[in-house]
């Protein structure tokens, strides 16, 4: 039973930490929540749908499409509205404002283009198999091998590319990164394309493990928030660790919290490490 | 033609009162609530759950008050030491957990049926023919009390040290003043008020449910308070009517499109994220916002 709570939590787990990535890379570089994460998710979500039913393409490849219709749509965003804002020197308050009506827009613009149901994607259902007593379909196994793979690439781009050096540096001192001539739009844009992808990627996961509909996002901004947190803000190798470390806590809760608490377990975790270890496991700023 | 007014006031009124506790804690001190509705849903099932079970109405009321302030005063508590942006984390997380708790305790909210067949106050002196128009005279009077003592407080040496603490955090501490403290009493006091509003808005619909308590609600007063001009009380009032106004015109034009009943929301609620993006990119400072009140725009 326990090892079961524990494989569901490590799927689960690994969804929120391809979001926490995101948000985490997004809020160091940015300097400001986005509450519209959730929403970016749910976009990588549906564009895969969408590519999938109405283009004649194999599955993977709409979700690859997706993904980059969403990281497109990210670095459109930042020319139409976080560009805007940054260069009127608006507050980091208005930067979040701005956010959550971007959030609010999006999910009822998803309403009405798709209806409010729950929808699948249509792919034949994925049959359980037996584990070590455990019931794992190869669809969760799938999803564990390719967070895995998009974790190890955002290791390789932050550790091994200029781009990767130069979102660090923006991250440790943006005056510094900007005289010492790193493009600073460029790589903000940049930041957008990764932490839009990731979070496109994320969605279209957790569309496969669940189901779609246009509250999915908005409904683990709390996990993902709180894994970003746990990990220390800004921190991609904490954003991952924290993301299954909240995973598994709420699966493990059900054990023994009815299932519908289990949200409340990462907000009780984040209140914790605010009060305690506001920094994170893992330092970060 | 009555009763077309008494409905003006009753919702733009109980509104009104729930954003300017939002003003005393945004306006005044800076703070990011974002989970505001949380208060306003405190308010009302404490009110509800406690008049059910034969305690006097006013003490409910009371008893609201005491406990949606208790509980901002510990999201502040856990989070106010820090950078302003994780009290907003926590109290848009608050807001959406205490929503799910209210869905799902079932034995005492009834869920998503919700509570109806409560007592209201002075409902037998009054009878419920006029009771509609009883209970927007007394909102009107909760509304100039709540203003009353948000204006006194504003100019009181309390209100000054608070704005102080907004606008330059450092130099309140430099000069002896307790900006976590000042901080934490702004929060709980703000949230105290919103749980009155969701007293009067129990008393109004007679019936409530925990999808009266979206997370949107907040921001219908987070944009009240904008357009009106943050830190400014008339304003608030004055941002609650136009959003009254927004809203029953949009119902109005409803009879003249043939959307179905969830897209004609969706198209509302979008319009509502427009506004919040157009006003945090063109006005930042709102219809009513004073320059130098202004801690959106920096």
């Amino acid at each position: 039973m326990m090892e079961q709570l524990i494989a569901n939590g490590i799927i689960y787990g690994c969804i929120i930490a391809l979001a926490a990535i995101g948000l985490s890379l997004a809020y160091r570089i940015l300097n400001f929540a986005n509450f519209a994460h959730g929403e970016f998710l749910t976009l990588g979500a549906y564009f895969a749908l969408f590519f999938a039913a109405s283009l004649d393409l194999g599955f993977p490849a709409a979700c690859f499409l997706a993904i980059a219709a969403t990281a497109a749509f990210g670095v459109a965003l930042d020319l139409l509205a976080w560009r805007p804002m940054r260069s009127s020197g608006a507050s980091r308050t208005a930067i979040m404002i701005l956010s959550i009506g971007l959030s609010i827009a999006i999910r009822n613009a998803l309403i009405i283009f798709f209806r409010p149901d729950a929808l699948r994607f249509p792919l034949p259902v994925s049959r359980g198999m037996s584990i070590y007593g455990m019931s794992i379909t190869p669809l969760q196994i799938e999803v564990v091998l390719i967070a895995s793979a998009a974790m190890l690439l955002v290791h390789a781009l932050l550790s091994r590319t200029a781009l990767g050096k130069s979102m660090r540096a923006l991250a440790d001192n943006p005056d510094l990164a900007r005289i010492s001539g790193i493009n600073v739009d460029r790589v903000i844009r940049c930041t957008w394309a990764v932490s839009m992808g990731l979070a496109a990627l994320a969605g279209i996961m957790y569309g496969l493990i669940t189901h779609l509909n246009p509250n999915m996002g908005w409904s683990i901004i709390l996990p993902m928030f709180a894994a970003a947190i746990l990990g220390g803000i800004g921190n991609a190798y904490g954003a991952m660790a924290g993301g299954l470390i909240i995973g598994i806590s709420q699966e493990i809760s059900t054990a023994f919290l009815p299932a519908e608490y289990k949200i409340a377990v990462s907000f009780l975790i984040m209140i914790a490490v605010l009060l305690f270890r506001p920094r994170g496991l893992m330092g970060g700023g | 033609m009555l009763d077309y007014l008494v409905s003006i006031i009753l919702t733009a009124g109980i509104y009104a009162i729930f954003a300017l506790g939002l003003n005393l804690q945004w306006g005044y001190a800076g703070l990011l609530n974002f989970g505001h509705v949380a208060f306003m849903a405190i308010g009302a099932y404490v009110t509800v759950l406690l008049s059910m079970n034969g305690i006097p109405i006013f003490l409910a009321v009371l008893a609201g008050m005491i406990l949606a302030g208790a509980a901002g005063a510990s999201l502040g508590v856990a989070t106010l030491r820090l950078r302003e942006d994780y009290l907003a984390i926590v109290t848009i997380g608050f807001s959406e957990i205490l929503r799910f708790v209210l869905l799902n305790w079932s034995s005492l909210t009834r869920g998503s049926f919700g509570l109806f067949g409560y007592p209201r106050p002075f409902q037998d002196l009054v009878g419920i023919r006029d009771y509609n128009l009883f209970l927007a005279g007394l909102v009107i009077a909760v509304l100039l009390m709540v203003y009353a003592l948000l204006e006194a407080l504003a100019r009181s040496p309390w209100g000054r040290v608070l704005k102080s603490i907004r606008d330059d955090e450092a130099v309140a501490v430099s000069l002896g003043k307790n900006a976590f403290s000042y901080k934490v009493q702004a929060i709980a006091l703000g949230s105290a008020i919103a749980a009155l509003s969701g007293s009067l808005l129990a008393f109004y619909l007679q019936y409530i449910n925990p999808n009266n308590f979206q997370p949107v609600e907040t921001f219908y007063a987070w944009i009240m308070v904008i357009l009106g001009g943050s830190g400014n009380n008339r304003g608030t009032i004055l941002g609650a009517l136009l959003l009254w106004g927004f809203f029953s015109t949009t119902r109005f034009m409803e009879g003249y499109l043939s959307f179905s009943p969830s897209a004609s929301s969706a198209a509302r609620m979008i319009l509502i994220g427009l506004i919040l993006i157009g006003l945090m990119m063109f006005r930042p400072q709102g219809l009513l916002g004073r320059k130098e009140e202004l801690s959106i725009g920096r």
